[in-house]
């Protein structure tokens, strides 16, 4: 359409005009310099690329800047613009930090943002305690092992609550006597025994398997539950041998084709939700919120407002249990898998800044274990009290932390944790109690009554004993490879976004096909896969892998 | 489609291309004969039109000329980070990559689909709206009528597509009607039918624009002479022969000017409708080249390939013009240039 030419046509003109005009702007920076000496706050602006509008004036923030001395001012892009970071690099004006999750590499490449390793090792004792040994894993490349950011996701970080597998309503499980679900066919013959029984709840047909494939989030609830069944570790599009740092794209694999020629046959069967891959995510949380959906396979941060809207509604046996469900009972479910920390994103801080050292010291001030528990927990008896020497959350914060959306915003609770330095929902501070309130402990305690009735009727404590335990997985040696930098417009990103265009396309048209026909096109998708040279981005993949194993020292 | 959509707002930008085209022409025939002092004269006659023309022509050199300097953007590997001195030249690479595509065939051959279903369908119903709502004789129905017809072109694609996918979905309003009145045994997924996709976004289309299109046909029509009708009436024509063989014939030319304009515009017809209203299922059928230019140029950081689209997209549009405009200067009707 016209407006979008137009649109580009201006965009090119900016990165015109802006490229000539580089020198000029940088140039015009150089005032303000030595305001470090003064009592007065510096201001460090911040860009992040998950941020939204906000003042840095909660109760939190405002004690951040009594113990650092310094003030953020956010930066984001508005409506998620793809555009923020190329458009940064061309005008050449950088905020102080910058979170640019996926864009680092442009960033690094153009020479934005600067090394941290001398800074580390002088000055950052407080990074150095909490990164430990995993320090190498902030290493940006085999080509250059400099580390430019720091932060994103905590380093010691169990999964305390599986997300990403099948869910099942737990109603399901009461009504059949909570029996044993382990693979595929036991979930099938399960959900075809309820529907029988109750062909609708609450006056509407019931569902008995939804999922949601019609945008992006196909890869969340069709292609990783593909993996988790095959007892592959979530890698997202990549099945990767952890020892030797193999990688293949893993729709290749002979135990995916099995997972969706099983889905096809729940599709067959009518078990499968028809709108699964046309509906909406607002059609999908409404058919969620209404409790007819017995099963879907998702990660939890996508159904949440779903889960919400069970419990406000007093339905909270029409929320879901996790289930450790696979092809088979030979295969192991990978889904509380520690993945150890993943690197790759990260706070940078920015070569144009002239307060280098004081958002340096920012950065590990952050680390700190007071500056951990204040994030995380808040402050001294205003959002939480110490009882016989524990930190215990206030009644009316635990409440509002659970219910209320806005509270991280409003108090700065938890809101200065991603993707600032974190140590992780798993570490503990010097007296051996948790850093943050979102351990173990208050995660079942947070569970509802009817998840807690469940839970005791397997006699467990919590989702996770259901899993084969993090402990027999070992941590991984490569990380996650969808975390993965991938060089922009390299041949491994464009044959990777042609073979997820194709099987997203493929394996949705196969699973509503025939199961009769089922096989060949699956053939015929593989034949197209080879077409697109699928070979070199496994080889490539491979290569990515065993040079970030190497990086890492874990090879 | 949107070609049509865009016909209101092509208007004014349209007859400032015509003018500034065919007044520089027409001035310099009539004024190269005479001396330098009568154009001198013209021109200080003339200087309050060339003043309030000047605006538009430094809007036009600004946001239509200049940037066509970033097509050099096509022949480089840009990095956003260096001047345009120190980017490597890399000739027609990126065109070799592209015409190696077959996903960029799809994606051409969905556009022109698509477009060209959009410009038939969306320029037919918009005149068949503008005529009947020109016979009716009854005003303040006739206004009622009008506005109403309009309004759904102010409504957002990402609204109009959550409608459309409600209703086509297999609980959906058009399912229960037609199991309801039994044309059907079983709904229909229309949203997971890929050979459907091309005919949804037109209906989705023809839906939100007729309003809004029948404008500029209705404005013209309300400058068709009077009198012509009487002495059809006269001579015993009905409503509808009226119709054929004067309100059309009248309009001629305002179609056919409305018709190059938008076929120029045939291969920019947007992503938002296939983007909102596609899914995994149809994406052979909705994937159009600048859903193309956006996943694999822009989107990879690849603003050279994008780059090369863009200028792919243009030739196309200055090819499809002159042919038309050829065609209508054939048969000696309106023409653009």
């Amino acid at each position: 359409m016209k407006k979008q030419y137009n649109l580009l046509v201006a965009l090119f003109l900016v990165i015109f005009l802006a490229a000539c005009g580089n020198e000029s702007t940088n140039n015009t920076n150089t005032k303000d310099d030595d305001d470090s000496d003064t009592d007065e706050p510096i201001t460090l602006t911040l860009f992040n690329a998950d941020g939204e509008e906000k003042e840095f004036n909660d109760a939190v923030a405002q004690k951040i800047t009594e113990e650092t001395g310094v003030v953020l001012e956010f930066d984001y892009p508005v409506g998620g613009n793809e555009e923020a970071v190329p458009l940064m690099i061309a005008s050449g004006d950088y905020p102080d930090l910058i979170f640019a999750k996926g864009d680092i590499g442009k960033l690094i490449e153009a020479g934005a943002v600067i090394k941290l390793d001398d800074l580390i090792e002088e000055k950052g004792s407080n990074l150095k305690a909490m990164y430990g040994d995993q320090l190498d894993r902030l290493r940006h490349s085999l080509e250059d092992p400099s580390i430019y950011t720091v932060g994103t996701y905590g380093v010691d970080s169990p999964v305390w609550e599986p997300s990403g597998t099948f869910q099942v309503q737990l109603d399901v499980l009461r009504e059949l006597g909570y029996p044993e679900i382990k693979t595929l066919e036991d979930l099938e013959a399960a959900l075809t025994e309820y529907v029988e029984k109750y062909p609708e709840i609450d006056g509407q047909k019931t569902i008995p398997l939804s999922l949601l494939g019609s945008d992006w989030r196909w890869l969340i609830t069709v292609g990783d539950p593909a993996g988790f069944a095959a007892g592959l570790a979530g890698d997202g599009q990549w099945a990767v041998n952890d020892d030797t740092g193999e990688a293949t794209y893993k729709f290749l694999l002979p135990e995916i084709k099995q997972y969706f020629k099983w889905l096809n046959g729940m599709n067959a069967k009518g078990l499968l939700d028809q709108e699964s891959f046309t509906q909406t995510h607002d059609t999908y949380i409404s058919k969620l919120s209404s409790g007819r959906v017995l099963a879907i396979a998702d990660q939890n941060w996508n159904f949440g407002d779903a889960d919400m809207a069970l419990v406000a509604d007093g339905k909270e046996w029409r929320t879901y249990a996790p289930l450790p469900v696979t092809l088979g009972e030979e295969y192991v479910h990978q889904g509380i898998k520690n993945y150890g920390y993943t690197g790759g994103w990260g706070i940078a801080i920015s070569s144009t800044t002239e307060h280098q050292e004081k958002a340096f010291e920012f950065l590990d001030w952050m680390a700190s274990e007071e500056a951990q528990i204040l994030v995380n927990w808040g402050i001294e008896g205003v959002h939480y009290d110490v009882v016989d020497g524990e930190r215990k959350m206030k009644e009316e914060d635990r409440n509002r932390m659970n219910t209320d959306a806005n509270y991280g915003k409003e108090t700065g609770v938890g809101y200065y944790v991603y993707p600032f330095p974190q140590w992780g929902i798993g570490a503990v501070d010097s007296s051996g109690q948790p850093i943050t309130p979102n351990n173990e402990e208050q995660i079942i305690e947070n569970l509802n009554a009817a998840e807690k009735e469940v839970l005791s009727e397997y006699s467990m404590d919590n989702w996770t004993d259901w899993f084969p335990p993090a402990e027999e997985l070992g941590v991984s040696n490569h990380g996650q490879a969808f975390s993965y930098n991938i060089q922009a417009g390299s041949d491994l990103e464009i044959i990777m976004q042609k073979a997820d265009d194709l099987t997203e396309q493929r394996i949705t048209q196969a699973i509503l096909g025939d199961p009769a026909e089922f096989d060949q096109a699956w053939d015929s998708m593989l034949e197209e896969l080879e077409a697109m040279d699928i070979a070199r981005a496994n080889e490539l993949m491979t290569q990515k892998t065993q040079d970030i194993m190497e990086l890492w020292g874990t090879k | 489609m949107n070609q049509t959509s865009s016909n209101a707002s092509n208007m004014p930008e349209a007859s400032t291309i015509i003018e500034s085209q065919v007044k520089p022409a027409t001035q310099k025939k009539k004024y190269s004969k005479q001396n330098g002092k009568g154009f001198w004269k013209r021109l200080s006659t003339q200087k309050m039109l060339l003043l309030m023309a000047l605006p538009f022509v430094i809007w036009l050199i600004i946001f239509k000329y200049i940037p066509v300097a970033g097509w050099t953007m096509a022949f480089q590997d840009y990095k956003p980070q260096f001047s345009v001195w120190e980017q490597d030249w890399v000739g027609w690479k990126h065109f070799k990559d592209l015409f190696n595509e077959p996903m960029f065939y799809r994606a051409l051959e969905n556009t022109l689909g698509m477009g060209i279903l959009g410009l038939v369908f969306g320029t037919g119903s918009a005149i068949f709206f503008a005529l009947l709502l020109n016979e009716m004789r009854f005003m303040a129905l006739k206004k009622w009528t009008q506005t109403i017809s309009y309004l759904p072109h102010f409504v957002s694609w990402v609204i109009v597509a959550n409608i459309v996918i409600t209703m086509l979905s297999p609980e959906g309003v058009i399912n229960n009607i037609l199991t309801g009145i039994g044309l059907i045994d079983s709904p229909i997924n229309f949203m997971a039918n890929p050979d459907m996709f091309w005919g949804i976004v037109t209906a989705a289309d023809v839906w939100k624009e007729t309003g809004w299109n029948a404008i500029i046909y209705l404005a013209a029509m309300a400058g068709v002479d009077p009198q012509l009708y009487e002495a059809a009436k006269v001579d015993g024509a009905s409503r509808w022969r009226q119709m054929w063989h004067i309100t059309l014939p009248s309009i001629r030319s305002v179609i056919i000017v409305l018709l190059i304009l938008n076929i120029g515009n045939l291969i920019n017809i947007g992503f938002e409708k296939q983007m909102l209203l596609g899914n995994n299922i149809v994406m052979e059928k909705a994937l159009v080249i600048d859903l193309y230019a956006l996943d694999y140029g822009i989107g990879m950081f690849r603003y050279s390939f994008g780059t090369a689209i863009g200028i792919f997209k243009s030739v196309i549009s200055v090819i499809l013009i002159l042919i038309c405009n050829g065609i209508a200067k054939r048969i000696g009707e309106g023409r653009v240039f």
